[in-house]
């Protein structure tokens, strides 16, 4: 759930980011073109201050100009001229042949503001009168405009207003089609995530992802349809294996009894048989924990009482002949007495059978199994502890580590020793309890069972 | 006891010698097998079976339906042998009358047991007599004989020593043991069970603080010795 939603946080955000850099680059361009032409038209024309400042007048009264001014002027093609109050030219330079050397007040208002005779012109007040300089004809554009004071007022916040409305529309829009995607795609994900855990999804198929929808129902109902297969084919061969399983059993052990045989004989009968068991227990386990792995095995839940369940599997290994070398001491403390739990009897049994079971075969000379039962703050907790071998703390990381899947390619499923933890870790999790193993090598291994109370 | 007919079914010739086989070593006398539901039907009309053994799984007539028609005539404890895992399915055989089940593979000494139980249980002894170190108990009489004295046992105490008899050489939880007294709401009865069997000790031990008929098993529960019966 969390990284989806996180996804879309960030694809809101970057789209956001986006418009935002977009906006910056847009202005930057839009200055940098007014840059480049300002830099291109720049030095195309002579300034109307250098032309006034050639002027000047000398000692007699006469206006005079410097000489390099007839040549600046000619380079660009404009001319000059100085007129009096009167609006007569008193002073010129370059000035066509066919401009009138005498203005009217209209002529000097008309051209000052547009053109004179299609010149360019530029009016400029000089001491002596008012100096007009002309460009050639087309080198300027020349606009005059005059606005009232609220026009520019409103264009100017309307502008504004107009730029943020958009902004916030543009947000707007981003994040409401951004909610409608993830509106579409969110139960697909999560429909991904429920196929991943390998259950079944069914998403409606309707809409514009109906397809995909459809496909993903398609998927979770194959890989369960694929799982269900699987169990029923580890449930088909198990159970085809136990009648030749128990002929073999059966004879192997009447020959193992038999004393006309000869000891190693009977011996080789032994062998037969507790191999037998092995290959028994291997196959039992097998199917359970495919059962329980792929839901198949309904829990009959019932009150079961923690300190006398473990004191019944207790027994059933005290009555059933524990051999010399292992003994297993029983405790409970008074708290954990009336401790009961709902859940199904003979698969609590199997897992502290196994177990215990556990603790014998790997220790084969033999080891003191303690079975405890505690009432603690966490709940009620049944350990099973050995003063056995241990094993290694690689060992111990795969065990905790094992998949409580059984995955086609796991190859850390130990077969050689049974699916022990891997089934009692199953059969403690349909329990809603957890399980703790610790070990060291020769300092035994430790199981500790939780379910809270 | 061990001329007791016992009528074994099952299609699988090996496991039908099998069986016999363990049933035979151990001493019975009269085994007979079957290897279809039609031919123990025929054989039954012939024989006087004890018990029959009914594998679930045959071709034909299956064991759950051989067991239905059984009933229909007969109340002969009959044991099944399914090959379904023991967690799978509650054994769908008992609400049809079956008395027991074993899930296959299974080993002889199991078999055995297993037989001899329900024959014990369906065909009690006349004088149900209990032989103990110091003590005998008369079950039918409710009386513990001690150095000659009958002292009769109270009804709990009864109830208990009939539990640990018919459990005789193994563990019998001490929650087991409280359910027999107080039925099925048991917790907290421990301390009157612990009265109850302190009294027992007094009429069956020789010496009751050193018990070694009715042992304690510490935490567990208690396990009652029994002497074999001599043939």
């Amino acid at each position: 759930m969390k990284p989806i939603e996180h996804f879309f946080r960030k694809y809101f955000l970057s789209m956001v980011g986006i418009i935002i850099l977009f906006l910056f680059l847009n202005a930057a361009l839009f200055f940098s073109v007014l840059l480049w032409a300002k830099k291109s038209s720049d030095g195309s024309e002579i300034s109307i201050h250098e032309v006034r400042n050639s002027i000047t007048v000398d000692a007699a009264g006469n206006l005079v100009s410097t000489d390099v001014l007839n040549d600046r002027l000619k380079e660009y093609h404009s001319w000059a001229m100085l007129l009096d109050d009167t609006g007569a030219v008193i002073w010129e330079a370059c000035l066509p042949e066919d401009l009138p050397r005498q203005y009217t007040p209209i002529d000097v208002a008309k051209f000052s503001r547009w053109y004179l005779r299609d010149y360019p012109v530029f009016v400029l007040e000089h001491p002596a009168g008012l100096l007009v300089v002309g460009t050639a004809k087309n080198s300027f554009v020349k606009y005059y405009s005059t606005y009232k004071e609220p026009y520019i007022r409103i264009i100017l916040t309307g502008f504004t207003v107009m730029i943020a409305v958009n902004l916030i529309a543009v947000v707007l829009l981003i994040w409401w089609n951004m909610r409608r995607v993830e509106k579409a795609v969110t139960p697909i994900l999560r429909g991904i995530e429920t196929v991943s855990s390998g259950k079944t999804v069914s998403l409606p198929e309707k809409g514009e992802l109906a397809e995909i929808n459809r496909q993903l129902n398609k998927a979770g109902a194959f890989i369960t349809k694929k799982d269900n297969a699987r169990a029923e084919w580890i449930s088909g061969i198990s159970h085809d294996v136990r009648t030749p399983l128990s002929v073999m059993l059966g004879f192997a052990g009447q020959l193992e009894d038999n004393q006309a045989l000869p000891t190693p004989a009977r011996e080789q009968a032994a062998c037969i048989r507790r191999q037998g068991e092995k290959l028994r227990r291997l196959i039992s386990d097998l199917n359970l924990t495919s059962r329980l792995e792929y839901s198949m095995q309904p829990l009959r839940l019932e009150k079961v009482y923690l300190v006398e369940l473990a004191r019944q599997v207790a027994c059933e290994f005290l009555d059933g002949g524990l051999q010399e070398p292992y003994t297993i001491v029983f405790c409970a403390d008074r708290q954990s007495e009336p401790a009961s739990i709902q859940g199904d009897e003979a698969l609590l049994k199997r897992a502290l059978r196994n177990l215990i079971q556990n603790s014998i075969i790997h220790n084969p000379k033999g080891c003191q199994i303690d079975l405890s039962v505690t009432h603690g703050q966490a709940g009620t907790m049944i350990a099973v502890i050995d003063d056995g071998v241990g094993v290694s703390a690689a060992q111990l990381k795969a065990l905790t580590a094992s998949a409580s899947h059984i995955e086609s390619t796991d190859e850390k499923l130990n077969l050689r020793h049974g699916l022990g933890i891997l089934l009692v870790r199953q059969i403690i999790g349909a329990h809603n309890g957890t399980m703790h193993i610790e070990s060291e090598p020769q300092k035994g291994f430790k199981t500790t069972l939780i379910f809270p109370s | 006891m061990l001329d007791t007919e016992i009528l074994i079914v099952d299609d699988e010739k090996d496991l039908r010698t099998m069986i016999r086989s363990i049933f035979e070593s151990a001493g019975y006398t009269r085994v007979w097998v079957a290897a279809s539901g039609e031919q123990a039907l025929a054989l039954m009309a012939k024989k006087m079976p004890g018990i029959i053994i009914l594998d679930v799984m045959m071709p034909g007539m299956d064991g759950f339906e051989l067991l239905q028609e059984i009933r229909t005539v007969s109340k002969i404890p009959v044991l099944m042998l399914t090959a379904k895992g023991e967690a799978e399915d509650r054994f769908a055989g008992f609400e049809l009358g079956a008395d027991d089940y074993l899930v296959k593979p299974f080993l002889p000494k199991e078999l055995l047991l297993r037989v001899q139980a329900i024959l014990k249980r369906t065909y009690p002894e006349k004088s149900r007599i209990v032989s103990l170190d110091a003590a005998m108990v008369d079950l039918d009489q409710a009386e513990a004989i001690k150095e000659g004295n009958r002292i009769p046992l109270t009804a709990k105490e009864y109830s208990i020593f009939e539990k640990l008899a018919g459990n005789a050489n193994r563990i019998v939880t001490i929650g087991a043991l409280c359910q027999t007294l107080c039925g099925d709401i048991w917790q907290g009865y421990e301390t009157t069970l612990m009265t109850h069997i302190r009294h027992l000790r007094e009429k069956i031990e020789r010496n009751p603080s050193k018990p070694v008929s009715l042992l304690t098993v510490k935490g567990l529960g208690y396990k009652l010795v029994v002497k074999e019966p001599k043939k």
